[in-house]
């Protein structure tokens, strides 16, 4: 664990001394090669964790916390691996999307601090075994975000979604204590060690606290119905941070649910058809919400929803392989959504990190005042593309891979001799296939907006030259990474066995079916690609010739980029479609008069959820709560009477009961 | 020969020159309904030759997207094509779990149909592309259902063993394969854009869909595109024969029944495109939604059939 140390210790300095040099951009360069740094000693750790040494220490920090124990199991060093490389690359990238800012004269300070605090703080979550200490870093990892969150503060709506971040996270947190309570109690220790298999003898307290641990990490992890602060505080963070925020840090929520689950061993049948209930609903309701935006953060925001939900498939099913005995489906199950947090936080990452190059060039996240980009920024575009083949789980990239394990899982699972788990199962393959093509509807809408066609605002239309390679290195790096996964399964799914070894006895199944399958799905893959670029090769053979022309438009030769489908009509069929689940938000100023001079229209779509359940309550949490406000009228006499008749009825008790 | 081999060769012949002769023949059909003689059933053969010939117009608005989707369209689709039973249900790439596999490679496929139409900047294009990808929504998750309870029917995980349900089910065999039958024919016609769901003949209608989005592609871009669109119907009409069609019948004997089958399915689709007009697009939804309910039924039977009730 030492080299795991010196990295984090490495972060804290980085964030601290970079707050002794002058220059801003010094400071950038630092955090980064700190970060750097720090990444290559936690790696070394992970991966002597992998090749089998189970690595754990003990340090002791005052009387509070003698004997703290770190240590790395399979899946601490898995999120470990996931969390130096991913972070590093968003660090990167932070030098070139900074760089703009710092020439504004913007303060680069704080935010320097909390980069490396939150990564270092992100490693302690997913390493410390002490439920007291856990909440600590995880206090640390919120607020730190928090401050990244708040970077462009001047910014009113900037703050707002702060703020609602920070309310959301504190709530999250009081879940997640109340969970670790009912443990503590039950095994008077903190220690994560003895928490294991504490109510083997009480199932219905294992649920309880299991779902208690759920809505608590599931707030941070972005699982319907807790995820409204997701595309609020992502649009207003800085493109790196809000691919960190989505790529690793609402991981940690998942490694909560992961970690709480190792405590249960066993989980009943219905805490599994819980966790699968929800992600399905959490999946369904990202995509579909993602297809209604126009704000490519946003519209990114609710994609992690998706991508959590099923990532929360893959375990839902992983848990009813569990509860029901059968380790096939369990490994699939879990060896999906496992492979599915690395695969979402390499291509959603990418993601971000494109949509903020886009930003920087153009200075606008709305989508239909885009378009025609590809011309300019052909690396970035490529990029994207790329990142948005993989997101919708397409081959040959890495997000089919974990797809086709959940799937697959289910399948096994249908074989399952029980008619709950056959509804269940076939209901969430048909929910997974429908937030698939949903995907390939917001995706092709998303690259072909931004991309495609003729600019469509002044802004668009004045980009001429691409990013720098700061920008261009960390993205092509994860896109490398969505290929090579996507080519060689068999190798990382090998890999996967071991977090899952975790959760499932290793003895109790045959994977050499399943890798070789994997290695089928290899080949396919790579055949499809000789196929595709054969062929290509073969179409330049006919030399016949290209001529250029206008886009045909019924003779009509002057098209304008007007003309063309913009965002919001091409995902206007599917949207009237399920018009019901929608609030259509309509800002429109109708063209009066004879000559008119302004016109304007606005449409948005507003979260459901958030509209119908969420205001109502606290609309109604504050008219009660308003009740109580005379109580607290600012009159210090009032106040001193209320301490008079505390310390009466405190005597009177005293007196009555002895 | 090996007999392995031969169906291989079989099945790659069948793949890649079916999709003209099922195309002819819908055309024969609807000529025949029509009072008309009709173009040969060799026809869309001969126009894919000219095409090939034929130099190509690009709007000057498209990248390199626009150039390189058709090849992808058409290899994603030759390729998914190699992991459908054919005759006597042999797939010549045979794995478990293939029917996702194969319907992601043809989501690969759609996706870059889709943002090669949105390439163009052309609003017709958008409109169909769009229209494309909504249907997809819609017919997707229920091709899922039927395949899943299909597949739990069978307790086999290949693509192959579909065929076994009505073997091994007796009556309740028959009547979950007529359903899946009547579904995946919804998605024949919805998939290769045929009358009621869409029109492939009239080009410039604004109730298009599929064709629509090729609007601006020209030359041998046009021959992948249409040629992939023949195969896929001829994988759907493969899938729809494999149910049909009995196991444990000798090798001359499939051919000709599986042939015949994929004619009988061309003949049908001529006659219904002649007795019917195509749907208001506001009741294709409604239309396409029939396949979500038929996959309901097959998935609620195969639960009767395993459990009882």
């Amino acid at each position: 664990m030492e080299n795991f140390f010196i990295g984090i210790v490495a972060l804290f300095l980085g964030g601290f001394i970079s707050l002794l040099l002058k220059k801003q951009d010094y400071k950038l360069k630092f955090v980064s090669f700190m970060t750097f740094i720090a990444a290559c000693f936690c790696l070394i750790d992970a991966v002597r964790v992998f090749a089998g040494d189970r690595l754990s220490d003990m340090l002791s920090f005052g009387v509070m916390f003698q004997n703290l124990v770190f240590s790395m199991d399979y899946l601490s060093a898995f999120f470990v691996v996931v969390i130096s490389v991913m972070s590093f690359l968003a660090v990167i990238y932070s030098n070139g999307y900074l760089k703009n800012y710092i020439l504004k004269g913007k303060n680069i300070t704080a935010h320097c601090l909390f980069l490396p605090v939150l990564i270092a703080s992100m490693l302690l979550v997913v390493t410390v075994q002490n439920a007291l200490a856990f909440l600590i870093v995880w206090e640390i990892m919120s607020l730190s975000s928090f401050f990244l969150v708040i970077f462009e503060h001047e910014k009113k709506d900037v703050i707002k979604a702060g703020i609602k971040y920070l309310v959301y996270m504190h709530v999250s947190i009081i879940f997640i204590i109340v969970a670790f309570a009912l443990f503590s109690i039950q095994t008077s220790s903190f220690n994560f060690s003895q928490f294991t298999d504490a109510f083997n003898v009480n199932p219905m307290l294992a649920n309880l606290v299991f779902v208690l641990a759920f809505v608590g990490f599931g707030i941070k992890a972005g699982f319907f119905p807790f995820h409204n602060w997701l595309p609020d505080a992502h649009p207003a963070a800085p493109s790196h941070v809000s691919a960190m925020m989505s790529g690793v840090m609402i991981k940690t929520g998942i490694y909560g649910i992961l970690r709480v689950l190792t405590f249960i061993s066993h989980p009943e049948v219905q805490i599994g058809y819980f966790v699968l209930i929800i992600s399905v609903i959490s999946a369904l309701y990202g995509v579909l919400y993602a297809i209604s935006q126009h704000d490519i953060k946003r519209l990114l925001a609710y994609h992690s929803i998706e991508n959590i939900g099923i990532i929360g498939i893959g375990i839902g099913v992983g848990m009813l392989g569990l509860a029901y005995n059968c380790p096939i489906v369990a490994t699939l199950g879990f060896a999906g959504g496992i492979l599915h947090i690395l695969n979402h936080s390499i291509f959603k990452e990418l993601l971000f990190l494109a949509a903020g190059s886009v930003y920087t060039k153009t200075h606008t996240r709305d989508i239909e005042t885009l378009g025609g980009l590809i011309k300019p920024m052909s690396k970035t575009a490529l990029l994207f593309l790329i990142a948005s083949i993989a997101i919708c789980g397409l081959p040959p990239f890495n997000g089919f891979i974990s797809e086709f394990l959940i799937y697959f899982g289910m399948l096994k699972g249908l074989m399952v001799d029980n008619i709950s788990m056959f509804i269940a199962l076939i209901l969430s393959i048909a929910g997974l296939a429908l937030v698939g093509t949903m995907a390939i509807l917001c995706f092709t809408k998303a690259f072909s907006v931004v991309f495609l066609g003729e600019p469509r605002s002044k802004e668009a239309s004045e980009v001429k030259e691409d990013t720098t390679i700061s920008f261009i290195f960390p993205m092509s790096v994860l896109a490398l990474f969505t290929l090579l996964i996507g080519i060689f399964p068999q190798f990382i799914f090998d890999f996967m066995l071991k977090p899952v070894s975790i959760f499932v006895d290793r003895c109790l199944f045959d994977a050499t079916q399943i890798i070789s399958l994997m290695q089928i799905i290899s080949l396919c893959a790579f055949g499809l690609i000789v196929l595709i670029f054969v062929l290509f090769g073969f179409k330049y053979l006919f030399k016949n010739k290209n001529e250029k022309y206008v886009t045909w438009g019924c003779g009509y030769n002057k098209p304008t980029s007007k003309m063309q489908y913009s965002a919001s009509s091409y995902a206007s069929p599917f949207i009237t479609m399920l018009t019901p689940l929608f609030k259509k938000v309509v800002d429109i100023k109708k063209p009066k008069t004879i000559f008119p001079c302004d016109a304007h229209f606005e449409m948005r779509m507003e979260d459901v959820e958030e509209a119908y359940f969420l205001k109502p309550l606290f609309k109604s949490l504050e008219t009660f709560f308003a009740k109580f406000e005379k109580i607290q009228n600012g009159n210090i006499q009032q106040y001193i009477t209320y301490g008079l008749i505390f310390l009466a009825l405190a005597l009177v008790c005293v007196v009555i009961l002895g | 020969m090996d007999k392995n081999i031969m169906l291989i060769l079989f099945n790659i012949l069948i793949l890649l020159f079916m999709p003209f002769f099922v195309i002819g023949i819908v055309k024969k059909t609807k000529a025949f309904w029509a009072g008309r003689k009709g173009v040969s059933v060799f026809q869309p053969l001969f126009d894919t030759i000219r095409l090939f010939k034929k130099n190509r117009t690009i709007s000057s608005t498209t990248s390199w997207i626009f150039n390189f989707a058709p090849v992808v369209v058409f290899a994603t689709t030759l390729f998914a094509g190699l992991f459908v039973p054919m005759i006597q249900c042999y797939s010549i790439i045979n794995v478990a779990g293939a029917f996702v596999i194969f319907s992601y490679i043809l989501g690969l496929g759609k996706f870059f149909a889709l943002i090669s139409a949105m390439d163009t900047g052309s609003s017709f294009e958008g409109m169909g592309a769009s229209r494309e990808a909504c249907f997809t929504t819609i017919v997707e998750p229920a091709f899922f259902i039927i395949l899943a309870s299909l597949i739990v029917l069978s307790g086999n995980y290949t693509f192959a063993s579909i065929t076994d349900v009505i073997k091994s089910n007796g009556t309740f065999g028959v009547l979950i394969v007529i359903m899946a039958v009547f579904a995946l024919f919804i998605m024949l016609l919805t998939e290769c854009s045929r009358v009621p769901v869409d029109d492939p003949t009239t080009h410039l209608e604004l109730t298009m869909i599929h064709e629509v989005m090729i609007l601006d592609n020209s030359g041998i871009d046009l021959v992948l595109i249409t040629w992939a669109s023949g195969m896929k119907m001829v994988i759907l009409m493969a899938l729809i024969a494999n149910l049909i069609i009995p196991l444990g019948l000798g090798l001359k004997a499939s051919i000709g029944l599986f042939l015949l089958t994929l004619i009988l399915l061309a003949v049908i689709i001529g006659t219904l495109e002649s007795a019917i007009a195509r749907l208001r697009m506001s009741h294709v939804f409604e239309f396409v939604f029939v396949m979500s309910s038929f996959a309901l039924i097959v998935a609620s039977l195969a639960a009767v059939k395993i459990y009882g009730i």
